[in-house]
């Protein structure tokens, strides 16, 4: 008994086109997650910019408030600003791990705006340091994505900020990123592998350990 | 995460969105047809059913009673046991029908398996049409009538039944439910593309003359329900299924049974297709080769692939989970107490999880279809129906990979 096997092959074809559609729409819409995730963290910046922009401006209060006035709130502006920019770093950092399709080029803009957000506010921190003599401590984090030990040093950090909030500042910066105050500063402190450390301005390249970095900076 | 992943994600969530999109797209052009049965013929063809018998003696005699109650004239339905050698008393409950004058049973002098039995009790048979039953199950009183009206068409080699769980007590049991639910559906879906590649051991009827001209049962193969169904395709006939006639079955109600049901089953299906590989991507099958074969052993892998990678994730991060602890001396405390919510909905918003949360409303549209169509109930609350779509067939991936693993091994295989 030989004859033709039923074939349906149009319904075949028609659904594999249906199929190909829907999961376009698919990439589409996760395309499209991606790139609200970017605005989402753009406006983060944004908000903290206008934070340090803010606390710039309070360094003009020196000249007429004085420091027992003026050192309290520049403190307190610090930390909170401290506080947003820190979630920033978070979200970048699970938003690059993620397996999307990422907009590239309106990410690396990003990016690179925050590293100089990071980086302004690092040196405010710095002269609020000198001005006020407060024991706020700054760390920048210099990392790269195909490092082994930033990823542990990324989650020892996390835990020390956790454990310090009002006491340590760190600043995350991505030391392969194409711009010119990331580069200036690694050139300054000579960063060449990473992680690298920058505590309160000295450099210490490698992992550091809870215990060492509580040494280092002094704590408890 | 690695390309290899992402692609792997990808190319497995369309594999199951095509053939998701298969079944839909069949049953909207073929839903007028669905409760169609082809008309009665007259005079009614003479039927015999084989059960085939080892150690059932709790199950039997409910077996061979709800046969006998079929709604059928009683000088064309008889019954053929085949006790396998049994240990128990199942060779004599047999006896006890044959004063009913429709009962015949044949004692095998040593244990055979369950196709060899089959094809003892087809030498007896001498009517048109037989039927396979297991001797656990039972089958509604109206599910003949409305099954042998197929074999009208004489391309028609077979015709398969709708079956159901009959236990549904425990969790796992209505798991199962479930899915015989959902497999009802399939295969009346695939009986429309001429498709269907098993023809289950629990009342599947046959044409008698088809079943000797292709030689029978296989008798040493671990799934021989459906290697008899891919020969009669390759011998040019036809397996249609019956929507409406209704059998049953018993289901493991422990994991452990599960398992070994499964690995029979899972060996017998990799068995069974390489045997018939030349059917792959072949026209000449149809649908069958252009269609079901290839793309339920590439859903297979794809399966295989996003466990495989999930696994992999799951342990990789736990791992690191774990050092990273060690890095701030065990303080697990603070971790378990300063969750940031916001973060963890932020890397929530993503591409793959909106390709598994798709995947997986398709799959939950086809289960709730595959009720509706069956006019069954559901037995347990939704969200409980929608873990079993996710942990079960991950399960199930963790059965076919030890059922492939054993195969490559060469490992020996027992029923």
């Amino acid at each position: 008994m030989q004859r033709e096997k039923q074939l349906n092959a149009r319904l075949l074809v028609t659904a594999l086109i249906i199929a190909a559609l829907l999961f376009g729409a698919g990439l589409v819409a996760g395309f499209t997650i991606s790139r609200e995730r970017v605005s989402d963290l753009e406006e983060d910046v944004r908000d903290v910019i206008r934070d340090v922009q803010n606390f710039q401006l309070q360094f003009l209060f020196f000249d007429v408030l004085g420091d027992n006035a003026t050192c309290p709130l520049l403190a307190d502006t610090i930390l909170s600003i401290n506080q947003k920019s820190f979630q920033i770093s978070e979200k970048l950092a699970v938003f690059e791990s993620g397996s999307e399709i990422k907009d590239e080029a309106t990410y690396t803009t990003l990016k690179q705006d925050y590293s100089r957000l990071l980086i302004g506010y690092w040196l405010l921190a710095n002269k609020l340091q000198q001005a006020c003599h407060s024991d706020v401590k700054t760390v920048i984090y210099f990392y790269e994505n195909t490092c082994d030990l930033c990823a542990d040093q990324a989650f020892v950090l996390n835990y020390l900020k956790q454990e310090y909030p009002d006491t340590v500042l760190i600043f995350t910066l991505d030391g392969r990123l194409e711009e010119a105050s990331v580069k200036t500063i690694k050139e300054y402190y000579h960063v060449d592998s990473f992680p690298t450390l920058i505590i309160d301005g000295v450099p210490y390249p490698g992992f550091q350990s809870l215990e060492t970095l509580k040494e280092t900076i002094g704590l408890e | 995460m690695s390309p290899l992943f992402v692609i792997l994600n990808y190319t497995a969530w369309f594999i199951f969105v095509y053939i998701a999109v298969v079944w839909l797209l069949v049953l909207l052009q073929r839903r007028p047809e669905l409760y169609d049965r082809p008309d009665e013929p007259t005079p009614l063809p003479g039927v015999t059913v084989l059960i085939p018998a080892y150690n059932e003696e709790h199950h039997l005699a409910d077996t061979i009673r709800s046969v006998l109650s079929l709604d059928y004239p009683k000088k064309s339905l008889s019954v053929i046991v085949i006790n396998d050698c049994s240990t128990d008393t199942t060779g004599k409950i047999a006896e006890e029908f044959v004063k009913t004058g429709r009962v015949t049973v044949l004692h095998n002098k040593t244990n055979k398996g369950k196709a060899a039995s089959l094809n003892y009790g087809i030498e007896q048979v001498t009517t048109e049409l037989l039927v396979c039953i297991d001797a656990d199950s039972t089958v509604d009183s109206k599910a003949l009538r409305v099954m042998v009206g197929h074999f009208r068409d004489s391309t028609v080699g077979s015709v398969t039944p709708a079956l159901n769980v009959m236990n549904k007590k425990n969790l796992l049991e209505k798991i199962q439910h479930a899915e015989y639910i959902l497999n009802a559906f399939m295969r009346k879906m695939l009986a429309f593309l001429d498709a269907v590649h098993v023809t289950p051991g629990v009342f599947s009827v046959y044409r008698t003359d088809a079943i000797r001209k292709i030689g029978g049962f296989a008798e040493h193969n671990l799934t021989e329900d459906m290697e008899i169904a891919l020969r009669l395709h390759d011998n040019g006939y036809k397996i249609t299924n019956e929507f409406s006639a209704c059998s049953y079955t018993v289901c493991p109600s422990r994991w452990s049974e599960l398992f070994r049901q499964r690995i029979r089953w899972y060996r017998g299906a990799i068995r069974n297709s390489i045997q018939y590989r030349r059917m792959f991507f072949n026209p000449r099958y149809g649908n069958l080769g252009m269609f079901m074969m290839p793309l339920n052993f590439l859903s297979i892998l794809a399966v295989f692939g996003l466990l495989g990678t999930l696994l992999w994730n799951i342990t990789t991060d736990s791992i690191q989970a774990i050092w990273h602890l060690s890095l701030v001396n065990w303080d697990i405390w603070n971790m378990l107490f300063n969750p940031n919510l916001e973060l963890m909905l932020f890397s929530l918003y993503s591409t793959p999880l909106l390709f598994g949360a798709l995947g997986v409303g398709l799959a939950a549209y086809l289960l709730r279809t595959s009720f509706h169509i069956t006019n069954k109930r559901q037995l347990v609350s939704r969200p409980i129906y929608l873990i079993y779509l996710v942990l079960f067939p991950l399960i199930l991936m963790v059965f076919w990979a030890v059922a492939l693993m054993l195969e490559l091994l060469r490992a020996p295989a027992r029923w």
